[in-house]
């Protein structure tokens, strides 16, 4: 019996013995610090991926929220802010703790996040020549331009913070004007970076045609332009055209386009809705339906439905068709958008010869023919808004557009049921305490 | 062994004290007041470490020390007795009485050693095992507690069968972390995981615990529980440390008596129904028009004139689910080995069809003594639970959710399978509610194993002093097996995801053991000291895997067949380490005094092996048990004060700083956007204070508990959002104060005590309020919580309840509610009409606490919600109720026949009437599961529902 209690005793004793914790680490993801101390070309490339990834999200909300308040479509699926809010039924304002702003705010902060540990990561960076290094550079200042140009249209006169490389030390909402310059400088910075660059990195079938560093500066110059007549400088945005890939008699749907996919870990075009489907459903404005001309084929934008549909007091008639498929490509910029930058900034730069011959590239390839109106400065204007409205339908440029030319108001749009608010912006959003 | 015997030979020599020379022997018998001889009586000489224990036909025999002495005869159930002896005393005879106000029943209070409750310092709240079954079938434990004890707030997560069940213990202690109370069943640290299925990835639902999960305490039969203690606040847990923040649910089950073996069998049959239908609206064609147009209107005529004008929600919810539990135990032993056994199946029908549960469940209890002083247990409980849950609760356009759907689902559109079987799309909602009954799939099974063993040696023992080592290890292994599948031809997959199967294998495996050595002193002078040092470990693994298929071959449910896979893992450890000192000393049941420390460590602090301090301390005077008390009707009177510290470590990845894997187009990339951690993150702590008396008047038959506390979390650990302009979401933070103070008052009556008639009645009143004393960053909305503030959330503010709700002001946020109740009563009767016949019942009424219902959200934008709620202003509501809980009415058949001892039937209900304003289904509701913050909202839920049983009885 004695042992019995000896063993017990003993095995009782080894308990006592203290033992020593290990450090911890995380086993569900790679560390940020390990990104960040001599990374190698491989690493590098994970997160320029990572950000042509991340920079596709909550797009959808993105293009119904804009969307919805310049009244070219509406979301109706089981959350009642996209026609409440959005809309601002009753009174109702756009709240500053809602997905339809944090959404987008958060992915494309997260994409300009990635791009500046890219550029953080460099100054350790191991086994990558120069041109590489130039390489990634300019790839994340495009990128992250993009991002900011993205996010200061929807927040226009609140601004924003471009200063948020240190997570702990956030520079301030900068005013609209100082967001517009140094979008323009940084994607300056790229262009230059990405002169004699080599890109380590393959951008993938997405940048097809502009995956060199050459090419790719051309996408840079494209943005350049895009930012530059939005910020309503149009003689600016003439030169930026004049590097990039605009091409008055080439396939207008050239450029560079967000892929989707079925692979592990991708996900499929969020704008794309099945035809027919109830409960989430993008629903085309009745006025886009009213308001196209005779023959323009980009009806083929919008299907019409077996039954009209209806929710929150709101009706529509036709859906989205927009995209064939769930892993349809959505275009980042394209070649009919330089054409119409083309022919916006003529109209403002009073050559208004250069800019019918643009608006006629797009008429034609819609089949409305040559442009045979007024050649008036307001006449120009109001055609190449049309253009500008069917073009670019449901894609996130329609409330800049009609605030660019103060038509982002009640007096110009529909307003669909009484007590209706059309909204110039989106607010700070509540986690930036502004 | 050496070191042991050398420590307890200097306590020995501390407590010195001088044997007695004179012996004399005292013979007898203890009997209950029915004349049935109690098996087992413990017997001991006041004093002394000298006793026995009474054999099969309750007799004993005992050599005493000296010429008198006081003998003190214990035994569970039963009030003690203290009887004088003497050298010239010859047989004595000793009926014990029923011990009414359980002040006779140990109290575990510390990881080693228990106190009887007349001397406890604490407000524990203890459920037997029978008040725990005895008025009806349970469910599961945590959910069989609500109302039976003072602090404890409990919240249905979902009304499925197989649990979800939020318990809160005196208020919301954390705002991220587990605000869950650490279950420890037998010695065992077991897991009370909700483990998420991935449904989200087919509903659009914003995170894994919007899935509505069950949580995992749902797999243990409360049929095998003897007592449940609750250890409601860091003045009882501070000796459990850095897990108890929250509190601890200690769980003992049954074990075997020495005697004749008992065999019992108890057969259940019963029904689900729904609690409370919502409503629909009832449109005429012109309301119909009103609301959706002249093309509605002529669909709605002719529906009405084919006479199709359905109720959607009856036909959803309206399904009687049956019931079936049956459970077999056997028990018994000898004077060396005990043993109890237990085999049950639980087999329930949900409201839903194609929902349900069931539990099988097989425990072995043995306890040998392997000589007299070496002592062994080892509890085995295996169980195999299967879950079918179905969809409910939040989602986003998913077409799942069964609520959710019902929300824009007009009753004028036939949604059954045409002749050819093809379920027509919903055209006003995501997805067609009788399409997902019949055709989708989601279901848990969970195959547990818990175990444990516990060892108890007798070092050393004289008269005055014994030395005992305990040592028990334990391990919860559990494997979780979901599934959850939609067909291709759901109308939310076509064209997109065409098709999700989602297959978790999930594993937690946790172990802990703990050694201690105990040294029980009594000096002669009727103090005895308790002292205990020891230390404790657990580790806790898990590994849960998701699988994901879509674009699915038609028919097709296993995962490699379909067009896209993709595999989510989790995988976490958690490791922590303790050392544990305490000292209880108790001067004659009249001052008992402890002091206790405890030292943790933990994995999940920044650094792992850095040791941080819980102390506790605490008084129970027993005036009553003075010389100079004479007020003979007071019989107990305690003026107790205890103090204590817990902790809580951060979450599990709190430390981290990672980059998210991602991919486009078959290119693997990493990006920013999870938490920002802090690899310095320190514990949490808990410092709460309680006082209160304890009275009993008149034998006991009145009992009067009182409690107030105060309970300071101190650095509350949480996730702040970050301004998302950083690149990350969240971050961790330690700023916060939070102070949680309520008064617990119970009331124990036996109104009527006779032969024929005997009435047993407890009220159990209570209240907690807190407040966020301390807040380092602005106002702000805790990440995940709610659906922001346009739809009302929770909002944390300095000053202000951490339950408070707030919503869009026209100049910011205002106030519009909160969660916390005003109070909430239980009360709790049992009555017994001569020998035959029981009858139970509780009620429980919970006053006050606001609902956030979301669910009338949706059915307003759907235009569905009931004429008589479409008035309402805003979506908070009062969430007061008034239920009878629990019923129970049972016959004991007379005997007659010797095969069968003991024959038994009856009825019983749950949830049977709830009286409420309430607009929607249950106030008793969360949609985001039971961790932080979340109560009180609700987004389409799966409904509550009563339950009505017959039971029947049959001891052999």
């Amino acid at each position: 019996m004695k042992n019995i209690v000896l063993i017990f005793s003993a095995l009782g004793l080894m308990l006592l013995s203290a033992c020593t914790i290990e450090e911890q680490f995380d086993p569900n993801g790679p560390s940020v610090s390990g990104i960040l101390t001599n990374a190698e070309p491989n690493e590098l490339d994970l997160l320029v991926y990572g950000a042509l990834s991340r920079m596709r999200t909550s797009w959808d909300n993105y293009v119904t929220s804009t969307g919805t308040i310049a009244r070219e479509l509406y979301l109706f699926n089981a959350d009642p802010r996209n026609t409440e809010d959005l809309l601002g039924k009753d009174g109702r304002s756009l709240d500053n703790n809602t997905f339809y702003l944090t959404g987008p705010f958060a992915s494309r902060y997260q994409t300009v996040k990635n791009c500046n540990l890219l550029l953080d990561a460099l100054a350790s960076a191991q086994g990558a020549s120069e041109a590489e290094l130039n390489g990634y550079r300019g790839f994340a200042k495009t990128i992250k331009a993009l991002m900011f140009l993205q996010e200061l249209m929807r927040l226009n006169d609140n601004g924003i913070r471009v200063d948020v490389a240190d997570a702990d030390n956030l520079g301030p909402f900068v005013a609209k004007g100082e967001a517009f310059a140094e979008i323009q400088s940084l994607l300056q910075e790229g262009f230059n970076d990405l002169q004699g660059a080599d890109f380590h990195f393959d951008l993938g079938r997405g940048f097809a045609g502009f995956d060199t560093p050459a090419s790719f500066a051309q996408f840079n110059r494209a943005i350049a332009a895009r930012a530059a007549v939005y910020a309503g400088q149009y003689g600016d945005a003439l030169g930026y055209l004049e590097d990039s890939f605009l091409d008055l008699g080439g396939d207008l749907m050239a450029g560079p386009e967000m892929v989707f996919s079925t692979a592990s870990g991708d996900v499929l075009n969020p704008v794309f809705k099945p035809a027919g489907q109830s409960g989430d459903q993008i629903i085309v404005h009745n006025d886009l339906i009213s308001d196209i001309r005779e023959n323009d084929t980009r009806i083929s934008k919008f299907r019409e439905r077996v039954s009209a549909t209806s929710q929150d007091g709101l009706n529509g008639t036709h859906e989205i068709a927009l995209y064939e498929n769930a892993t349809s490509s959505i275009d980042i910029i394209r070649n009919e958008e330089l054409v119409l930058i083309y022919a916006e900034a003529n109209i403002q730069e009073n050559n208004f010869g250069l800019a019918v011959d643009a608006l006629n590239v797009i008429r034609n390839a819609y089949s409305l023919g040559d442009y045979t109106g007024d050649e008036s400065r307001d006449a120009l204007i109001d055609e190449m808004l049309y253009q500008r409205r069917y073009s670019f339908w449901a894609e996130g440029h329609r409330m800049f557009d009609l605030r660019r030319y103060g038509l982002l108001n009640a007096d110009f749009l529909p307003i669909d049921r009484e007590g209706d608010l059309v909204f110039n912006q989106f607010p700070i959003p509540l986690s930036e305490n502004p | 062994m050496k070191y042991s015997t050398k420590l307890s030979l200097l306590l020995a020599l501390l407590f010195t004290s001088v044997a007695a020379t004179a012996q004399f022997t005292v013979t007898g018998n203890v009997s209950d007041s029915s004349g049935e001889p109690l098996i087992g009586v413990s017997i001991i000489v006041k004093g002394s470490t000298t006793g026995t224990v009474t054999d099969f036909n309750g007799d004993f025999s005992l050599n005493v020390g000296g010429e008198s002495a006081d003998l003190q005869f214990s035994y569970t159930g039963f009030a003690s007795q203290t009887v004088n002896v003497t050298s010239g005393s010859s047989t004595i005879n000793v009926v014990l009485e029923e011990d009414i106000a359980n002040l006779e029943e140990v109290v575990v209070t510390g990881l080693a050693s228990g106190i009887k409750r007349s001397n406890l310092a604490n407000n524990v709240a203890t459920i037997s095992g029978q008040e725990l079954t005895e008025v009806t079938t349970q469910q599961t434990v945590d959910g069989a507690l609500y109302g039976k004890m003072t602090g404890v707030n409990i919240v249905s997560t979902s009304g499925a069968p197989g649990g979800g069940i939020a318990m809160r213990l005196r208020g919301v202690s954390s705002l991220t972390g587990n605000n869950q109370p650490l279950f420890i069943i037998d010695g065992v640290y077991i897991s009370n995981v909700e483990i998420p299925n991935g449904l989200r990835f087919a509903s659009g639902a914003n995170a894994g615990n919007e899935e509505n999960a069950s949580n995992r305490i749902a797999d243990l039969n409360p049929e095998d529980i003897e007592s449940i203690e609750v250890l409601k606040g860091a003045s009882a847990a501070a000796i459990y440390g850095t897990r108890a923040n929250a509190g601890v649910v200690i769980i003992t089950t049954k074990q075997g008596k020495a005697g004749k073996t008992k065999v019992r069998f108890e057969q259940d049959f019963g029904a689900n129904t729904i609690q409370r239908y919502a409503g629909r609206r009832q449109y005429t064609a012109d309301e119909v028009e009103a609301a959706f147009g002249a093309d509605e209107r002529k669909l709605f005529e002719e529906a009405q004139a084919a006479g199709e004008i359905f109720d959607y929600e009856k036909e959803i919810y309206g399904n009687t689910g049956f019931i079936s539990d049956s459970r077999l135990s056997v028990s018994g032993g000898n004077d060396k080995t005990v043993f109890y056994f237990n085999t049950s199946y639980r087999d329930e029908e949900g409201i839903i069809e194609n929902t349900g549960f069931d539990r099988f469940s097989m425990r072995l209890n043995v306890d040998h003594k392997i000589t007299d002083k070496i002592r062994i247990g080892v509890n085995t409980n295996y169980i195999n639970s299967f879950a079918s849950r179905s969809f409910t609760g939040n989602e986003n356009e998913g077409g799942l959710s069964y609520g959710y759907n019902l929300a824009f689902t007009r009753d004028w559109v036939n949604l059954f399978p045409d002749e050819l079987g093809n379920y027509p799309f919903n055209p006003n909602a995501a997805g067609n509610p009788i399409f997902v009954r019949d055709n989708t799939l989601n279901e848990e099974r969970n195959n547990r194993l818990i175990s444990g063993a516990n060892l108890e040696i007798n070092l050393f023992q004289n008269d005055q002093t014994v030395v005992k080592v305990t040592g028990n290890a334990g391990l919860d292994f559990l494997f979780n097996e979901t599934f959850v599948y939609v067909p291709e031809t759901h109308q939310g997959q076509v064209g997109r995801q065409n098709g999700f199967i989602g297959a978790g294998r999930n594993k937690a495996f946790n172990y802990n053991y703990q050694s201690f050595l105990v040294v029980d002193h009594f000096t002669e002078s009727n103090i005895n000291f308790n002292t205990q040092v020891g230390v404790s470990y657990l580790n806790f693994d898990r590994n849960f895997v998701l699988n994901q298929a879509t674009q699915l071959i038609p028919g097709q449910r296993s995962l490699d067949n379909a067009g896209a896979q993709e595999i989510i893992q989790t995988l976490g450890t958690e490791e922590e380490f303790g050392f544990v000192a305490q000292e209880q000393i108790n001067f004659d049941d009249k001052i008992i005094g402890t002091l206790g420390i405890r030292f943790d460590k933990s994995s999940l602090n920044g650094d792992p092996n850095k040791y941080f301090a819980f102390p506790r301390a605490s008084l129970a005077v027993n005036v009553a048990n003075f010389d100079f008390w004479n007020v003979g009707a007071v019989s107990q009177f305690k003026l107790r004060a205890a103090y204590g510290e817990t902790g809580s470590s951060a979450a599990f990845g709190s430390l981290f700083t990672s980059l998210v894997s991602t991919n486009i187009d078959g290119q693997v990339g990493v990006r920013a956007g999870g938490s920002l951690g802090d690899a310095n993150l320190e514990p949490e702590t808990s410092q709460e204070l309680e006082f209160g008396a304890d009275i009993g008047i008149l034998d006991n038959k009145l009992n009067l508990g009182i409690t107030y506390y105060i309970r300071d979390v101190e650095n509350l650990l949480y996730q702040n959002s970050l301004p998302t302009s950083t690149g990350f979401v969240n971050e961790s933070r330690r700023d916060l104060d939070l102070r949680n103070q309520g008064l617990e008052i119970s009331l124990g009556l036996t109104p009527v005590r006779t032969e024929s008639f005997t009435w047993n009645s407890n009220v159990n009143y209570w209240f907690n309020r807190s407040e966020v004393t301390r807040l380092g960053v602005p106002p702000f909305v805790p990440p995940g919580v709610a659906f922001g503030l346009g739809l009302g959330t929770f909002f944390v503010e300095q000053g202000q309840p951490i339950t408070q709700f707030k919503g869009n002001g026209p100049e910011g946020p205002i106030t519009i509610g909160d969660s916390e109740p005003d109070f909430q009563l239980g009360w709790f009767n049992q009555i017994k009409i001569g020998k035959n016949i029981d009858f139970n019942f509780l009620t429980h009424w919970k006053q006050g606490g606001d609902v956030l219902n979301l669910t009338r959200l949706l059915t307003d934008l759907g235009g569905v919600t009931p004429e008589e709620y479409s008035d309402l202003e805003g979506y908070i509501e009062d969430g007061s109720y008034f239920r009878l809980r629990e019923v129970g009415l049972y016959y004991t058949l007379p005997k007659f026949t010797n095969a069968i001892s003991r024959l038994r039937v009856g009825v019983s209900g749950r949830n049977l009437i709830t009286l409420t304003d309430y607009s929607s289904y249950d106030p008793e509701v969360s949609t985001k599961g039971g961790s932080g913050l979340s109560n009180s909202i609700e987004v389409t839920p799966f409904p509550s529902s009563r339950q009505a049983y017959f039971h029947i009885t049959a001891e052999f």
